[in-house]
């Protein structure tokens, strides 16, 4: 059988367990009280009717039984009596106010009892009061009983333990109460943070929880949640990017390339002109197609997992002349001045394949802009910090100090660089992977204007300390 | 040449038959991986072509169960992964090249030559000769008509790839995976640079050109 909501509730849950601990505690000192007054009330008589017993043998001891028939008439006669019997061997009554004992069963030995005591009021009832006594054998063999009316004590005590009750009561309402704030304090809490889930489920990644500035768990759960939620807004955004920059440059050529097929199939359908060279086009559009999509994937898949695939440890000098030796040619070819300056003895971490590939696109970059007489220099070395650094400069037209950042982003490309081929993603996989290998990109003017050349761009790929 | 096509993409598998076929070989199909085990136990092949990721038995189980039955036919691995631990993985199952779709066909009719052609030279060479081009492997030095011709170590390196696929197309592509080790594409023209560089060495002052630019393919050489 399943509970109703109610009962399953955290806050129920919460104000129970308070009230479990506000009775606990409640109970042992009630506890206490009741035998700190009570319990010795009833010391208290017991050790007068011990007293009293004691006076009373002492008597008999000194001289016998008329003294201490001599004694109960005196005492007859005080403030509050004693009940008294004296009884003779056969424990038959002697002497005494009241009738016969009230101890059923008396083998000699000092017994106690307690028992019922018959009055008479002043209004002329018959009234039971509660009594106790104390019945012993004396020396000669006649037996004495000495009792009290406990009927005040008594009182005081059903006084004390109504006092007890009502302070229980008054303890179960204090702890509900206290428990329920308690809980509706934490019932808040939760809410908002529920409130949030709720909305992010429903699609509104702009919720965020209330951190209501306290320091307890709840605030560090409610940051711990925003900033969760900060990221993945930030990475829905970035997907959104991707997926509208993906739009936008493969739409372009997709659509060329739909409607030179379209042509080149009506032209056959007319009979005229031959779509060889319409064909080749299109192979062509679709190999450009599918290299921004393999460098959008490439990006995609190093920005998800956050770091470089099968790090191994090499020397960054020796990956640099190797991609140098693949880009010298094409700048001598090209009338570019080319020269690297490359750091003995230095140690990196990466994918070296990315990091080949990184080198490569920074280098395309550089000489598809650097005009004829121009130079580009290739240098790797230790900073001060740590870091590697792989830089390359060229003399070209460089990049203007406002759009350095965005030459980065994905598919970017500067307007007066539209007519150069390139799908306007070799930097932002530069990027990606500096970010997945822990380091970063840096873009700066190069070594300035000379005459036509410059000012240049100087393009570094820092990694961190291996 | 013979060759078993295992791929479950059977309008893929239709178009490679159809250009393999026209480009002189006999192609046998195979849908699946089990399918394809059966067909490669029972044949003679030149070069097997299998697609990583199909139903029953995946490209990588059926190369590794052939491997271990001691059959040595070349096989060129076809998948839509194109990470470098995935064509780690295809190549430590046995395979003996990878290539990521889409592919242009160029590339793939160069690589199955290159494979088929890798099985014939199986003894360790000292010496290549492609017509007038002699490459001596040990001594590291080029002669064409007696002439000495000096290199460069990776141009080198480009030669002896091509002498060793002589009179087949081989891709850019292809010389960047086998020459340079890159497995990327770099998006200007640096192959063709290396290429015209080697080609001024060997063909320049020589009646005849024996590097040859083979339209939508790459390059070849002829004897």
């Amino acid at each position: 059988m399943r509970l109703p909501r109610i009962f399953r509730t955290t806050p129920f849950r919460l104000t129970l367990l308070f009230l479990a601990l506000f009775l606990s505690a409640a109970s042992a000192l009630l506890a206490y009280i009741y035998v700190a007054t009570a319990g010795e009330a009833s010391r208290r008589t017991d050790e007068e009717i011990r007293r009293e017993m004691h006076s009373l043998v002492a008597a008999y001891d000194r001289a016998g039984v008329s003294a201490v028939n001599q004694s109960l008439i005196e005492r007859a006669a005080s403030e509050r009596p004693f009940l008294y019997l004296l009884m003779n061997k056969d424990q038959k009554r002697i002497s005494g106010s009241i009738e016969e004992s009230p101890v059923e069963k008396f083998n000699g030995d000092p017994t106690w009892t307690t028992f019922q005591v018959t009055d008479v009021d002043a209004a002329g009832r018959t009234v039971k009061h509660p009594a106790r006594g104390l019945q012993q054998r004396l020396s000669m063999g006649q037996v004495l009983f000495v009792g009290a009316d406990v009927g005040e004590d008594e009182a005081y005590v059903a006084q004390v333990v109504r006092a007890l009750w009502g302070a229980g009561a008054l303890t179960v309402v204090l702890g509900l109460c206290c428990g329920l704030l308690m809980s509706r304090n934490v019932t808040r809490s939760m809410t908002g943070l529920t409130e949030v889930v709720e909305a992010v489920r429903n699609g509104d990644l702009g919720a965020r929880a209330h951190v209501r500035g306290a320091r307890d768990e709840f605030d560090e759960l409610a940051a711990g949640i925003n900033e969760m939620l900060d990221r993945l807004e930030r990475s829905m955004a970035g997907h959104r990017h991707a997926g509208d920059a993906i739009a936008h440059d493969l739409r372009s050529p997709l659509t060329r390339l739909r409607a030179r097929l379209e042509v080149a199939y009506l032209d056959v359908e007319a009979g005229k002109g031959d779509p060889t060279q319409a064909l080749a086009q299109a192979l062509e559009d679709t190999d450009g197609v599918l290299k921004t999509f393999a460098a959008v994937l490439s990006i995609a898949r190093l920005q998800a997992a956050g770091a470089a695939p099968d790090p191994v440890l090499f020397d960054p000098s020796e990956l640099a002349a190797s991609i140098s030796e693949l880009y010298e040619p094409l700048c001598e070819d090209k009338g570019i001045d080319f020269a690297a300056e490359l750091a003995d003895g230095l140690q990196a971490r990466g994918n070296r394949e990315f990091l080949a590939q990184a080198l490569a696109n920074i280098l395309d970059n550089a000489v598809k802009y650097t005009p004829a007489g121009g130079a580009i220099m290739l240098r790797v070395r230790r900073r001060s910090s740590g870091e590697i650094e792989f830089s390359v400069t060229d003399t070209g037209p460089g990049v203007p100090d406002g759009d350095r950042e965005r030459v980065v982003e994905r598919f970017v490309r500067l307007e007066n660089s539209r007519n150069q081929p390139g799908a306007g993603l070799g930097l932002s996989l530069v990027a990606a992977v500096a970010e997945a290998h822990g380091g970063r990109l840096e873009l700066a003017e190069g070594p300035g204007k000379v005459g036509e050349m410059g000012p240049g761009l100087r393009v570094a790929l820092m990694l961190p300390r291996a | 040449m013979r060759i078993l096509i295992v791929e479950d993409d059977l309008e893929a598998a239709e178009a490679m038959d159809r250009g393999l076929s026209e480009a002189g070989n006999a192609c046998v199909r195979a849908a699946d991986g089990e399918e394809g085990l059966t067909a490669a136990r029972d044949g003679e092949f030149d070069v097997m072509i299998v697609d990583r990721m199909m139903p029953k038995m995946n490209g990588v189980q059926l190369v590794e169960t052939l491997r271990r039955e001691g059959d040595q036919t070349p096989v060129l691995f076809l998948s839509a992964l194109g990470e470098v631990n995935d064509r780690v993985a295809g190549l430590q199952a046995g395979g003996d090249d990878y290539l990521v779709k889409p592919y242009a066909f160029a590339e793939l009719i160069a690589r199955v030559a290159a494979l088929a052609r890798r099985r014939e030279t199986g003894s360790v060479q000292t010496l290549l000769k492609v017509g007038e081009l002699e490459m001596d492997l040990i001594g590291r030095t080029v002669h064409r008509q007696g002439k000495e011709i000096d290199l460069q170590p990776r141009e080198f390196q480009l030669l002896e790839f091509m002498m060793r696929h002589a009179g087949q197309s081989v891709t850019r592509t292809m010389l960047l995976e086998k020459v340079w080790e890159y497995h990327f594409d770099p998006q200007t023209n640096v192959i063709d640079v290396h290429i015209s560089r080697l080609r001024s060495k060997i063909d320049k002052g020589f009646d005849r050109p024996m590097l040859q630019t083979v339209r939508g393919a790459g390059y070849r050489l002829d004897a």
